[in-house]
């Protein structure tokens, strides 16, 4: 009986641990590949018209957030994903509403939780990176930490240590951290991290 | 090990009631403010900054740039993405408002010497501080900013605190961490030591200040001085999904204005080189202020 029931609590441990690794892991990026692609790509065009930033802000993904940004301010709102206000205020910024809007759709569907634009520099010269982050379905054990899915597009190769460690462009033995994280590689200009917080 | 936690918890909540309510006063005798325009003529008049044997990895021409920028443009001072910079960000936004001559005078003395002296108080940067400045990375346009670099990590170098005292000495990467940290007495100390304000402050670092309707407190002094908020930012700028959180506060905002309409109040502050506009609920402002500094000539 009790050979069993070890047994038991063996195999779910394992079945457990096998989904949070596989969740966890550049296999996200793999599985759903063309559907983030689509998502960087739309993001791209339509913050190079005017910038803004998205993030699910509920567990559930009923609430966004959106960071509209001018020359002059920064407007914060918080919207139910479904109401109306979302659509007029984007309209009253002068942001493309069904654009934004279908993109905020693609993002809950693979459970994007923030999607943003950083600027770095390279010899002085501005360069753009993009975050998405994911929160995978995955079974936490009691009081740990959440687990984001982290995943950063640059617009051009980037140096890698021999264990797949983002480094810095300049300083080759320096590990190049974003938001404290150390990056891993997937291709040469996307990389992943997962961490704690997805902004 | 325990025993050592709680001792330390103990520390913080003396140090954090210390100030409690019971708000700060200091009124400085003497006011040294320049303008605007005396700063641009000192400043415009310089064409070129040769490099400076003090500070290698500062470029000569980032730095000139950036102070012009800071003086023809006072609000963008920009902290950085990802530092503890925030304090000194508030703090830049009250010496360029007070003595915007002072600072460029310092900035080109402290680049040119590697030390100088601003409303009476010396600056001499650690080692580590001159040779950081000019190398941080990925902080967003504090990357090319290297004047700021040198005016940041100088002031952290400088002024320490309670939270400062785990890290007090700068390693590559410690403006993320303690090492930058501010809390409110801290603040409050550099705000009277660095400027010619008189400043009152209500609060602390673990408790709400003890005001019925916030709101009304902020509209009442608005216009009449600088208010700087103490605030929560995990609140409204929620990191991950969990909804049991350790409130504490994170970061200095500086108020530029505050209207409320139905059930929302719509707050308009100075971060990060920038203003944003924020509409919130009374209770989550009630929320996520800590601490209130108000600065008034």
């Amino acid at each position: 009986m009790n050979d069993k029931l070890t047994f038991n609590v063996l195999l779910l441990s394992m079945i457990l641990l096998s989904c949070t690794a596989k969740i966890v892991s550049r296999n996200y990026y793999q599985v759903n590949a063309a559907q983030l692609e689509t998502i960087e790509k739309d993001y791209k065009q339509l913050y190079k018209e005017k910038p803004f930033s998205l993030a699910f802000t509920s567990k559930a993904f009923t609430t966004v957030q959106v960071e509209i940004i001018t020359d002059t301010l920064t407007y914060i709102y918080d919207f139910d994903v479904d109401g109306r206000p979302i659509l007029d205020t984007l309209q009253k910024y002068g942001l493309r509403q069904n654009k934004i809007y279908s993109l905020i759709t693609k993002m809950k569907k693979i459970r994007c939780t923030w999607i943003n634009s950083f600027d770095y520099y390279v010899n002085d010269k501005e360069q753009h990176l993009i975050f998405i982050s994911i929160k995978p379905v995955l079974v936490r054990y009691p009081l740990s930490p959440p687990r984001y899915y982290i995943i950063a597009y640059f617009d051009r190769p980037q140096s890698f240590d021999k264990m797949g460690r983002l480094l810095d462009g300049k300083r080759v033995d320096r590990l190049r951290k974003l938001n404290g994280q150390v990056f891993k590689k997937i291709t040469d200009r996307v990389c992943y991290t997962i961490a704690e917080k997805y902004r | 090990m325990d025993d050592l936690i709680k001792k330390f918890f103990l520390f913080l909540c003396i140090l954090s009631l210390g100030s409690y309510a019971f708000g700060m006063t200091a009124k400085e005798d003497s006011l040294h403010t320049s303008t605007q325009k005396e700063a641009i003529l000192f400043i415009d008049s310089i064409k070129h900054m040769p490099p400076s044997g003090a500070w290698p990895h500062v470029s000569s021409r980032l730095f000139l740039e950036n102070l012009k920028l800071n003086i023809h443009y006072p609000l963008s001072f920009y902290p950085g993405r990802g530092t503890n910079f925030c304090a000194y960000g508030a703090l830049s936004y009250l010496v360029i408002k007070d003595d915007p001559l002072g600072y460029a005078k310092f900035m080109i003395t402290i680049y040119k010497e590697g030390s100088a002296v601003y409303n009476k108080i010396k600056f001499t940067p650690s080692s580590s501080v001159m040779s950081a400045a000019g190398t941080l990375r990925f902080k967003g346009v504090l990357d090319i900013r290297h004047a700021e670099q040198i005016w940041f990590l100088t002031l952290a170098d400088h002024f320490k605190g309670y939270l400062n005292l785990l890290n007090l000495n700068y390693d590559l990467g410690d403006e993320d961490t303690f090492w930058a940290s501010t809390n409110l007495s801290k603040f409050n100390r550099m705000v009277r030591k660095m400027c010619n304000y008189n400043t009152t402050s209500a609060g602390s670092d673990l408790l709400h200040p003890w005001i019925s309707n916030p709101f009304q407190y902020l509209e009442k002094r608005l216009g009449k001085g600088i208010l700087v908020l103490y605030i929560n930012n995990r609140i409204i700028h929620k990191k991950n999904h969990d909804k049991i959180k350790f409130s504490i506060p994170t970061h200095f905002v500086v108020l530029e204005n505050i209207a409320r309409a139905g059930d929302k109040v719509t707050l308009t502050y100075w971060d990060y080189g920038g203003k944003t506009l924020l509409q919130i609920t009374p209770s989550v402002l009630k929320k996520i202020i800590y601490g209130i500094s108000f600065a008034q000539k």
